[in-house]
């Protein structure tokens, strides 16, 4: 497809009004391989090739997409699109397109399309071996890998002509416990927007060892009580904390509508003047991290909390402009199917200056959360949960026994202004948000930090 | 313009190609949909969406090595790439005996599953069952002021499925489907509502009533307070019931039996629910959302009781599980795109309908806690069966609210539920994803709060 070509289709799309076009051209390769049972049971590849075309006009957006085999395959797109479009002001003309490269966050050292396979394999049955020798309680390992290579062109009637290239690795290692009746599972991963690099024999074992570390302690764990404690998260619990309780609400789209906690209250003390919250697009390897947005604004570090004041939030193209903001790079979809709405991308509470031992050592009973699974938040009350795969319980400002099964419910900006203790590490996890049915590779990353009093969800004693 | 091969084609295609590199065994699977959807605000449509898509998937089935590959590039040269790939992929994986293709012939049977014409109504129509939802929310109670979100989506979906050994067959079928959440403020409180609703055909979709179940939904959480950990008896809606019986289907995969992976293991003829419990996976229910004549291995779909009174019937199996178990297929390997392997999962899967009226129900507990949203379902481990789950609720003396909750948690293990339901509801309820309940009673829950 020639820059010619794309000049076509966005002119196209403008062919029955509107204001601005924009084509969004991706195409997709992805290879996965599962151990599972001791057995590669499934090797999986393919290529996704789709467009969509977006028409905008007033308040009113009509995006056309589907599959795309050739320039003809786009050409309909646009045609569809200009076709849904219901504007009777008068045409606009698209500006010629200027192709310029954005520089990018990182390079790839080893693309992993490149490695032979049976690389990839000797990967997954070395995770399987580590993760089974570990206990004898051990019954069953899970081992996947993943590579994925999106390439993208963004190009809009402004003249944007942008391309960019994401190459995504992901091991995962699911480990499952059994101890007379009780199942319990583990998991862990090395991921990253990195090449194949990032799969080390280290990594690989330590991702094994962890995941199966962590299903033989959750089998011989008690319930978690539910009550409201003290609790300690630890950096190494990742940051699904920032993501659920605040991230969300700082999404530009929600704000506009007024819909989020965090609504019209730029400038204001939103939490302690311990937290400063960041969103970074180009914080290099991490998973959530590209060269551009799926608008093809440059990514960049968005500091979103600055010792507790609302400084900015989360924003596309037309959100940015709404609400008379910068746009900070954050329009991210899933793929061309999707239009791009306005989400994180690694998103951090910032370090802190007390030590972190010292912050278990300062808590006589309560809660240590070593790690956090996934989460949820509703972003108009701002009541948020999120999931604990590692916990202790702290007695006498000492780690002690484990504990399963808890879960962390609260209320968003109540919670970020009673942290008061703030650590001077930094620990990152890695996950996949979903928003409005669109998945995203994201990071998130936090220090220490101590909250007073919060529900932990368990069993009742 | 190369030449656009028809559905039939492409599979045509794909088998010739795999005649051609000698592959004794295969299956080709092609699926063309076309959708539309609709977003409003402010009373007024936001975004139009239309979609074409349309691709396939190739298993190999060499050497009792299975290799999967998928392309959107249907012209011929990608459809024969994508089968090199799928032969490539069979050299990576290891044999397994008792991986089938698909080779029983497929009778044609009429599930009640598709409208004709649903893709080609003006996108005007589209946008007004959208705006009929917000309206109907907001003619509630004026107390209803915003939307996070209101959409009205449908579509026409055509599958094909071909096999090296002599299966041919395919099925059109249409979705529709609206959703909203409304908000509704009070005194500076915010307090969010979701429904939504799937049909197979347009009549069958009420705007008005999935509207007004949001606004209710909003409204009955205004006023939340927290509320003490306790244990007590907890009261599910069909539609909140929903939500926890699809995390308890993997429990019922044959693949997760097989692995250790599921705590039905070995308990078939056992006791595991309450005898109040009969669940059921229905794929030929008559306009069923997850209905289907053949499941994602071209195997026929059938109707199963999984739970009968209580006690374990069966598991959820696919060709391959089928073998190890020594049963027969029973269509259970559910395939969400083209471009993805079949999975085992369930089809229409739902309580059967009690013998107790809802109201009465609930009036006959002293004090208990009315579920009105579930964050975090995604995290409840199939594994272990365990859940925790952030939770609202109103909070209910002798049936009649006393005040809502929120801030809370619920918990406990999905075994553990199955066997603590003390009271099914006559009011089967199936929702958007098939799955289908009427209110549950569980005589005791542990509820973590303040």
């Amino acid at each position: 497809m020639t820059v010619r070509d794309v000049e076509r289709a966005l002119r196209t799309a403008l062919s029955r009004g509107g204001d601005w076009a924009e084509l969004f051209w991706e195409r997709h390769e992805t290879l996965q391989l599962v151990l599972d049972d001791q057995r590669i049971e499934d090797a999986i590849t393919g290529v996704d090739q789709g467009a969509g075309v977006r028409v905008a006009s007033g308040d009113q957006t009509v995006y056309a997409n589907g599959n795309v085999t050739d320039v003809d395959d786009i050409m309909a797109i646009a045609g569809r699109a200009a076709r849904s479009v219901a504007d009777e002001s008068g045409l606009h003309e698209a500006a010629s397109l200027v192709p310029d490269d954005l520089p990018r966050p990182h390079s790839v050292a080893i693309d992993p399309r490149t490695v032979p396979v049976e690389r990839k394999v000797a990967l997954l049955r070395l995770a399987n071996e580590v993760a089974r020798s570990h206990d004898p309680r051990v019954s069953q390992a899970t081992v996947s890998y993943a590579e994925s290579v999106q390439e993208i062109l963004v190009a809009n009637s402004d003249g944007v002509h942008r391309t960019d290239t994401r190459v995504r690795v992901n091991f995962a290692v699911h480990v499952v416990a059994k101890d007379g009746a009780v199942l319990e599972s583990g998991f862990e991963a090395v991921r990253g927007t990195r090449g194949f690099e990032m799969l080390t024999d280290d990594a690989v074992r330590g991702a094994a060892e962890m995941a199966a570390r962590r299903a033989v302690l959750n089998v011989g764990a008690q319930p978690a009580p539910a009550g409201t404690y003290t609790v300690v998260l630890s950096s190494e619990a990742g940051g699904t904390l920032i993501h659920e309780s605040v991230g969300h609400g700082l999404e530009a789209d929600l704000n506009l509508k007024g819909l989020s906690v965090y609504s019209g209250r730029i400038g204001q003390k939103v939490a302690s003047e311990l937290i400063t919250v960041i969103d970074d697009g180009r914080d290099a390897g991490q998973r959530g991290t590209s060269a551009m947005d799926d608008e093809a604004t440059p990514t960049q570090r968005t500091v979103l909390i600055e010792k507790g004041i609302l400084r900015t939030y989360l924003s596309d193209r037309k959100h940015a402009e709404k609400l008379g903001i910068r746009r900070s790079g954050n329009a991210r979809r899933e793929s061309f199917r999707h239009l791009p709405i306005c989400r994180m991308t690694n998103t951090m509470i910032a370090s802190g200056e007390s030590d972190p031992e010292e912050i278990v050592r300062s808590v006589k009973a309560g809660i240590f959360v070593k790690k956090m699974g996934g989460g949820q938040v509703d972003v108009v009350s701002g009541n948020f949960a999120f999931e604990v795969t590692e916990c202790y319980r702290i007695r006498d400002g000492k780690v002690a026994e484990p504990l399963r099964g808890a879960t962390l419910v609260g209320q968003g900006p109540t919670l970020m202004s009673e942290i008061d203790m703030v650590g001077s590490d930094l620990g990152y996890s890695t996950g996949t948000c979903g928003k409005d049915g669109q998945g995203a590779p994201v990071a998130d990353a936090q220090p220490t930090l101590r909250i007073p009093s919060v529900v932990i969800g368990g069993k009742v004693q | 313009m190369t030449t656009r091969l028809s559905n039939n084609e492409v599979a045509d295609r794909a088998l010739e190609s795999l005649r051609a590199s000698r592959v004794g065994t295969a299956e080709v699977f092609v699926r063309d949909a076309l959708s539309g959807s609709v977003e409003t605000k402010d009373d007024a449509l936001e975004v139009v969406t239309v979609r074409g898509e349309r691709g396939l998937g190739v298993r190999v089935l060499d050497g009792q090595r299975i290799g999967f590959a998928h392309t959107s590039d249907l012209a011929p040269a990608g459809i024969d790439a994508c089968v090199d790939q799928a032969r490539r992929m069979a050299t990576i994986t290891e044999p397994d005996d008792d991986i089938r293709i698909a080779a029983a012939p497929l009778e044609t049977v009429d599930l009640d599953i598709y409208q004709p014409g649903i893709e080609d109504r003006p996108l005007a129509d589209r946008g007004a069952i959208a705006l009929a939802v917000e309206q109907a929310a907001r003619s509630v109670d004026p107390r209803i002021t915003h939307f996070r979100k209101t959409s009205y989506s449908d579509a026409e979906v055509t599958t094909v499925i071909a096999t090296t050994l002599g299966v041919r067959a395919s099925y059109r079928e249409s979705f529709c489907g609206a959703m909203t959440s409304a908000v509704a403020t009070q005194d500076g409180e915010r307090q969010i509502g979701y429904h939504g609703e799937g049909a197979r055909r347009m009549a069958d979709l009420d705007p008005e009533s999935i509207g007004a179940r949001a606004a209710r939904r909003a409204l009955e959480k205004l006023g939340a307070k927290p509320f003490p950990t306790q244990k007590l008896p907890v009261v599910l809606d069909p539609w909140m019931a929903m939500s926890l019986l699809g995390a308890i289907s993997p429990l019922f995969s044959a693949d997760n039996i097989l692995k250790g992976r599921s705590l039905f293991a070995g308990k078939v003829g056992d006791r595991v629910a309450n005898e109040r419990v009969t669940i059921v996976d229905d794929a030929r229910r008559k306009g069923g959302l997850r209905s289907a004549p053949f499941d994602g291995e071209g195997v026929a779909t059938t109707t199963r009781i999984l739970i009968a009174r209580g006690v374990l019937r069966g598991y959820l199996v696919n060709l391959k599980t089928a073998r190890k178990l020594t049963s027969a297929p029973m269509g259970n390997a559910r395939r969400g795109s083209y471009a993805s392997p079949s999975r085992i999962g369930p089809s229409n899967f739902y309580v059967e309908a009690g013998t107790d009226d809802p109201a009465a129900l609930v009036r006959s507990l002293d004090r208990a806690l009315a579920i009105t949203s579930l964050l975090n379902l995604h995290t409840i481990n199939p594994v272990s069966g365990e859940f925790s789950l952030g939770a609202t609720g109103t909070y209910l003396e002798k049936g009649a609210p006393a005040y809502p909750v929120q801030g809370i948690t619920i918990a406990g293990n999905l075994t553990h539920l199955l066997s603590s339901i003390s009271g099914v509801g006559t009011d089967l309820t199936f929702g958007s994803g098939g799955i289908g309940s009427p209110t549950l009673v569980i005589a005791e829950l542990s509820v973590g709060g303040t």
